[in-house]
């Protein structure tokens, strides 16, 4: 019986694996860019079930607040002040699409290459350790207060010259 | 009668497990908690229309619909009959797919909120140990199928409303995460049901919200959620007098009824959600059943927001953003520090220190929202 | 003066309106609704709705005379009037079909104005919905006469002047009569002149 769950919850997997795969490729390849956009909400849906099937609630959350509710909206946001916005003769390729596929091409090279070479530990099944949230700010606030001091002075940076910017007179 | 529900289930539970497996009992105790919610969502929807109905006709001294039923309480189902039978209009060059998805998509993020809410003790459908950050992910979702529907109608009132909409739903989700981190702090956890437990004090009236940065949270929390859900007087997205109905313009008949449906269903749930965080959720004095204390909570916090809706003219667009990013946000983040100050220190240092550090805040906030006096133009042709 | 208290006091204002539309009276500031099908307000007698025709005593004895002034007079032309015949082609002074197309009539009452015989009035009655408009709403002569009792219901100043006035004519016009007759009677009998020319 237990068994039998588990096939389940592995098939659920693989076709949440399965959507988000046909999600990027839709968002690469709709002419339509707001449809680009939305499927590409969809990719980012299916790798927060990823992180959720690997028992990492925190993260898949958020995945979704951070990526699917404020990114991406601000993406389609900016999407909805371009022009041509669904116009069907914009061309999807420019002269660039070669050396970008190379790139793209090198980049999962690499990827693959650091994924099979960094040995993984290996757990037996059922003993993952639980990470509450209580943990992760522990670590946050200890082990990697430097990184995150950094990541906070960027955003503080960032905020900053968006009001620069967008202040009329100079200050 | 606190644990009824939990013993119904329990029971049907019980009853199936004489000829079912283990693994199938697990499935049906999930099967029957979202038939629960799924039933309770709608039921409080069409429910929450006649009581806006009813009260806001109330304040304005008319007797609000009384004709289908005693009190007008079949009125829902009369509304609800009406709705499926109305015709289905899609506009000649809508985006068919869009337009389809989009009612269909916001009603999940109002009904997946459900799932966390404590409505009595032992009864929270799922118990998350990070249950209000599912919250605010899950709802701060809600903008994307609003896009969509304003995009997807290719109506010019729907794509302004839709604009509206996120642009107003991304500033107050700021304030509003912000002011309910005080809250959690002092828990120490995520979990809606921790946040419960830590307000049992006092025989269940130890609430947050009788504290005074608790109080302040409470309100600045509360203001944040009706924005959230659209309603008076932040609903600009749906201002009649300017942009007819806003995003859902080009709907109608059952597509129309579910984007209604998610607005209530938001509103109860932004209400429940504020009443774990601030009002001690399920827990009161012993008189009576937790679920009861808990309804009755919610309700009359979304009474306070048909009131709001009863008296208050709308926003315009720049007072709507100024609220957020120069009053509400700064007085979240005021409140942290403050809240921090009163629980971890003690004696007169805590009283003078938090005065001193209120005193602050508010010169620093009144210097911030300081009027804008453009300085004096000289019009050389228009004399 | 504290930030908000504005609202506060706008807020206590609707929230004295919800709680006093339960406990109070429609006088005190409470609901003043009337529920209309069941409960109504009692009518205004100078309201006016669609015209009927008056009778007296029995529906045959109907003041109308069938001159088409009013008809004339409609502005926008509702009234239709046929003249009723006798056996021999004469023209009686009562009419056979009397039509008032209630679609098209709007209220304005110049018919009651012009009315020289006090025959046409002002009805009350504006519940005439009706799911057909072509034939419910066009009244015949049947639908719309009425009798001077209802009349005197309804409009009870109106009615009793109009009576008074009618009244008196009838008196003066007996009068006459009685002095036509006296004066007959007192010199020679002559032949009467017109004993069947029409009284009016």
């Amino acid at each position: 019986m237990i068994s039998e769950m588990q096939t389940g919850i592995q098939i659920g997997i693989y076709l949440v694996m399965a959507l988000s795969v046909f999600a990027a490729l839709a968002a690469v390849n709709l002419p339509n860019i707001f449809h680009a956009a939305l499927a590409f909400i969809g990719t980012l849906l299916g790798i927060a079930g990823i992180f959720i099937s690997l028992r990492a609630d925190f993260l898949a959350l958020a995945h979704i607040l951070i990526y699917v509710g404020a990114v991406m909206t601000l993406v389609i946001f900016a999407i909805m002040l371009t022009q041509r916005l669904s116009d069907p003769n914009v061309r999807q390729h420019n002269n660039l699409s070669a050396p970008a596929f190379l790139g793209g091409l090198a980049f999962l090279t690499l990827m693959a290459k650091l994924i099979y070479t960094t040995p993984w530990p290996v757990k037996a099944a059922g003993t993952v350790p639980h990470v509450s949230v209580m943990d992760l700010g522990q670590a946050l606030m200890t082990t990697y207060v430097f990184p995150f001091e950094v990541i906070s002075v960027v955003l503080i940076s960032a905020l900053l010259g968006a009001i620069v910017i967008a202040k009329k007179d100079p200050l | 009668m606190d644990q009824i529900f939990v013993t119904l289930k329990s029971g049907i539970l019980d009853q199936l497990g004489r000829f079912l497996p283990d693994w199938a009992l697990v499935v049906h105790s999930v099967l029957i908690s979202i038939t629960a919610i799924a039933i309770l969502g709608p039921v409080t929807m069409m429910y929450l229309t006649l009581l806006e109905r009813k009260v806001v006709g109330r304040m304005q001294n008319r007797p609000g619909p009384n004709r289908v039923g005693k009190w007008g309480v079949l009125q829902p189902i009369a509304d609800g009959i009406k709705m499926l039978t109305k015709e289905d209009i899609v506009p000649l060059r809508a985006d068919g797919v869009l337009h389809f998805l989009a009612p269909v998509l916001i009603v999940m993020p109002a009904l997946l909120v459900f799932a966390v809410i404590p409505f009595g003790r032992n009864m929270t459908p799922v118990n998350l140990n990070i249950g209000f950050l599912y919250f605010i992910a899950v709802s701060s979702t809600s903008a994307i199928p609003i896009f969509m529907a304003s995009w997807g109608s290719r109506n010019k009132y729907a794509l302004l409303g839709g604009m509206r909409v996120i642009a107003q739903m991304i500033s107050y989700e700021v304030p509003m995460v912000l002011a309910a981190v005080p809250v959690l702090m002092l828990t120490g956890s995520l979990s809606t049901n921790d946040i419960v437990t830590a307000q049992s004090g006092w025989g269940g009236l130890q609430w947050f919200a009788l504290t005074p940065w608790g109080f302040a949270g409470f309100i600045i929390f509360f203001l944040c959620g009706v924005a959230e859900c659209n309603r008076s007087p932040f609903d600009l997205a749906e201002a009649e007098s300017e942009i007819i109905a806003g995003f859902h313009t080009e709907y109608s008949g059952m597509k129309f009824a579910l984007f209604y449906m998610a607005e209530f269903m938001n509103s109860f749930t932004v209400s429940a959600i504020c009443t774990t965080l601030f009002l001690g959720g399920w827990q009161g004095p012993g008189f009576l059943p937790s679920w009861l204390w808990f309804f009755l909570k919610t309700y009359s916090l979304i009474f306070v927001m048909i009131w709001f809706r009863g008296t208050l003219p709308r926003f315009r667009i720049d007072q709507l953003m100024g609220l957020a990013w120069k009053l509400l946000l700064p007085m979240t983040l005021a409140n942290i520090l403050i809240a921090g100050f009163w629980h971890f220190t003690h004696g007169w240092i805590k009283i003078a220190g938090s005065i001193a550090l209120v005193i602050a805040s508010y010169e620093g906030l009144v210097r911030l929202n300081q009027r804008y006096t453009p300085e004096k133009r000289v019009y050389t042709f228009a004399e | 003066m504290i930030f908000g208290s504005g609202i506060l006091k706008g807020m206590l204002v609707t929230l004295k309106n919800f709680t006093s539309s339960y406990f109070k009276g429609p006088d005190e500031g409470g609901l003043f609704t009337v529920q209309y099908p069941e409960k109504r307000l009692p009518e205004k007698e100078n309201f006016r709705n669609f015209p009927f025709l008056v009778f007296d005593n029995t529906p045959d004895n109907l003041r109308c005379v069938a001159c088409d002034i009013c008809a004339k007079e409609c502005p926008p032309k509702c009234i239709y009037i046929v003249r009723e015949f006798d056996k021999e082609g004469r023209p009686l002074k009562r009419p056979a079909t009397f039509d008032i197309d209630l679609t098209v009539c709007m209220n304005c009452g110049f018919c009651e104005e012009a009315c020289p015989f006090d025959a046409i009035y002002m009805d009350h009655d504006f519940e005439i919905a009706n799911a057909d408009r072509h034939d419910k709403l066009l009244y015949h002569k049947d639908d719309l006469l009425k009798s001077n009792e209802y009349f005197r219901k309804i409009r009870p100043t109106n009615a009793s002047a109009v009576d008074a006035r009618r009244h008196e004519a009838e008196e003066k016009k007996k009068a006459a009569a009685a002095a036509v007759a006296a004066k007959a009677a007192a010199p020679k009998p002559t032949p009467p002149a017109a004993p069947n020319s029409p009284a009016a």
